[in-house]
């Protein structure tokens, strides 16, 4: 792994953690979407990727030496897709919880359970 | 063999069918329960094709294993599958007595079988990362179906459940990454056969590696320390439905890791893994217990147990650490799967239906459903006895062959964590009992049809009572699933072709 690369995964994943430990809904957002490309990056870069590896296309099959490998890369865009849509899932929910209660503080929410409990 | 796909395209069509129908409500009702009467039918025939003939496979898209997508049913394929599908059916039925019609106009019935897509491919892919996509593809089923009709505590609820399960979404494809760093490949019939004899500094790298994928089981799974979403996610979910969830959801996270720490990685190292789930385990059965145990709240008690339950199966995981208990380990867990998800999915219908019948939610505002629905408390009673192990139910012996393993292996300490839990949870089923069924009715309550829910839980308690007293067909059926998960042979040469090479055999 090249050091840039494994400096800007260290990074996301500090600040995506960060932002989803802060008690406000759009900020544990953001810290998913940090996070996600974090382990995206991560993803790409258990592929072997360097910045002298080729992009995977080839004609024959004697190329391949020096290439990245291709399968990662397929992994990180279904992923891309999956947490573009459960992110946008999960905004739409925190909108839905702000204009409910009126705040956007997880932890002033009413508690869980219902009247009969305790 | 390509009918297998069935079990994802059927569920996938019907929902998109639903979809278009909706505002029709009887022709989406007709159809779910059509079809997925007649997947749980197929599921038993397919069961019974693949113990007498062997391994089925199918490659997506033509690519060969272990680069394309391989779906797989083996014997703990089909089991799993025989149980989503009819659980899912049955769930389906007593919900169409309680769904509103405003949760029908949201999209329920599509919903739900995506989320019932999602088990059935959880249960069927041969493939690590697909395993990430099927557990989305479920989650996000269950978050619709969680939030149907958004009253103000669903949506709160959910809010707290899809942020956990996010965390643990990225986390799973972290540890993926990680174990693809390590082995070079995530096809599970692969990576057994790379992990087989893996040995030294190697090994301990996939150890490491693979121990991120089993915290995220284990979050699905709801073993401590990461149980707490549980409790308050399952109270919310739509009555008949959560029977569904409850029995369902938490146990793909216990069958990943049944696959994934008993069959798939084999190297030199694995059993520090499933002992770490061996002591988990413990914690989890006590904790789970001792939450029901302080619960006023019908399904809250009930959340709580599926948690206290969770903690037996994981017991039976941590138990293969011992190569000598394997198999007798492998297949108490197994049983205890077929046990507990019939008899709490059971017991979250009855528990509905104890509130629908006395019209009122909260154990203390509640009794009297012995005098006004006497079925209902017989059913009942045969469900929490047989989940708290009494003979002749099936808790008892799922229970039986967990211990006897754990005594095997001169585990004393988790048998008798084992056994005190199954004594706490009497208690508190003897909580729900003397609250919600003695006791005199508040008021009379109005005259309801209660048939339409009464004959599908029947069928869940039927099966129960049928797997304590006939248990020996499934008993075989978990042995040799057992023999399959730790000697996955037949399973890798179905995979990757009879060329392969043998576990044990250095790659």
């Amino acid at each position: 792994v090249e050091l840039p690369l494994a400096i800007v995964i260290g990074m996301l994943f500090a600040g995506g953690t960060y932002c989803l430990l802060r008690p406000n809904l759009v900020r544990m957002v953001i810290g998913f979407g940090l996070l996600s490309n974090g382990v995206n990056l991560m993803m790409i870069a258990a592929g072997g990727y360097s910045i002298a590896s080729g992009a995977p296309f080839v004609k024959d099959a004697a190329e391949t030496a020096g290439l990245m490998d291709p399968l990662p890369p397929d992994i990180v865009l279904t992923a891309i897709v999956i947490n573009f849509a459960v992110g946008a899932l999960f905004l739409s929910i925190c909108y839905v919880v702000y204009r409910d209660h009126d705040t956007d503080d997880p932890e002033k929410l009413p508690p869980a359970g219902f009247e009969g409990n305790g | 063999m390509n009918q297998i796909i069935g079990f994802l395209l059927v569920p996938f069509l019907t929902a998109l069918v639903q979809a278009l129908l909706n505002g029709h409500p009887r022709a989406e009702r007709a159809i779910g329960l059509v079809s997925t009467v007649a997947l749980a039918v197929w599921s038993f025939v397919v069961l019974a094709q693949v113990d007498a003939n062997g391994i089925q496979v199918s490659m997506m898209g033509g690519h060969a294993a272990p680069y394309g997508i391989s779906l797989v049913a083996d014997r703990l394929s089909c089991i799993m599958l025989c149980l989503s599908t009819s659980v899912g059916a049955v769930a389906l039925a007593y919900s169409l007595s309680t769904v509103t019609p405003a949760q029908e106009k949201y999209f329920f019935h599509p919903l739900f079988q995506i989320a019932l897509l999602g088990v059935n491919w959880s249960f069927l892919t041969g493939d690590l990362f697909n395993l990430f996509v099927a557990y989305e593809v479920m989650l996000i089923g269950s978050y619709g179906v969680m939030m149907v009709g958004a009253s103000r505590e669903q949506v709160r609820q959910t809010l707290m459940y899809v942020a956990v399960n996010l965390v643990g979404g990225t986390l799973f494809v972290a540890g993926l990454a990680l174990v693809y760093a390590t082995t070079g490949t995530l096809n599970m019939a692969d990576l057994a056969r790379y992990t087989a004899g893996l040995e030294g500094e190697r090994a301990a790298v996939v150890t490491t590696a693979s121990m991120v994928l089993m915290l995220v089981f284990a979050l699905k799974s709801a073993v401590f320390p990461v149980f707490f979403w549980l409790p308050d996610s399952y109270p919310v979910v739509p009555a008949g439905v959560n029977g569904f969830f409850a029995g369902l959801m938490t146990k793909v996270g216990v069958y990943s890791l049944l696959r994934v720490f008993v069959m798939t990685f084999r190297q030199d190292g694995n059993e520090v893994v499933t002992q770490t789930l061996l002591i988990l385990s413990g914690f989890t059965m006590i904790l789970g217990v001792l939450g029901a145990v302080c619960q006023w709240d019908i399904r809250r008690i009930l959340s709580w147990h599926v948690i206290s339950q969770v903690g037996y199966m994981v017991m039976g995981v941590g138990l293969t650490a011992n190569p000598a208990l394997a198999r007798m380990a492998t297949a108490g867990t197994v049983f205890y799967i077929v046990h507990h998800i019939i008899v709490k999915s059971s017991l979250f219908l009855l528990g509905d239906l104890a509130e629908h019948v006395t019209g009122r939610r909260g154990l203390k505002q509640m009794g009297g459903t012995l005098v006004l629905a006497p079925i209902v408390a017989a059913m009942f009673f045969v469900s929490a006895v047989s989940l708290a192990g009494m003979p002749p139910f099936s808790g008892f012996l799922s229970k039986l062959l967990l211990v006897r393993a754990g005594l095997a292996g001169e585990n004393w300490i988790i048998v008798a964590i084992a056994i005190a839990t199954g004594f706490l949870t009497i208690t508190s089923m003897m909580k729900i009992w003397s609250y919600a069924f003695w006791g005199s009715p508040q008021e009379a309550p109005g005259p309801r049809s209660i048939a339409g829910m009464v004959a599908p839980a029947s069928v869940l308690v039927a099966a129960t009572i049928v797997l304590g007293v006939w248990a020996e067909p499934m008993l075989r059926l978990a042995d040799a699933t057992a023999v399959d998960l730790i000697e996955p042979r037949a399973y890798i040469q179905a995979v990757l072709g009879e060329a392969a090479s043998l576990p044990g055999v250095a790659p």
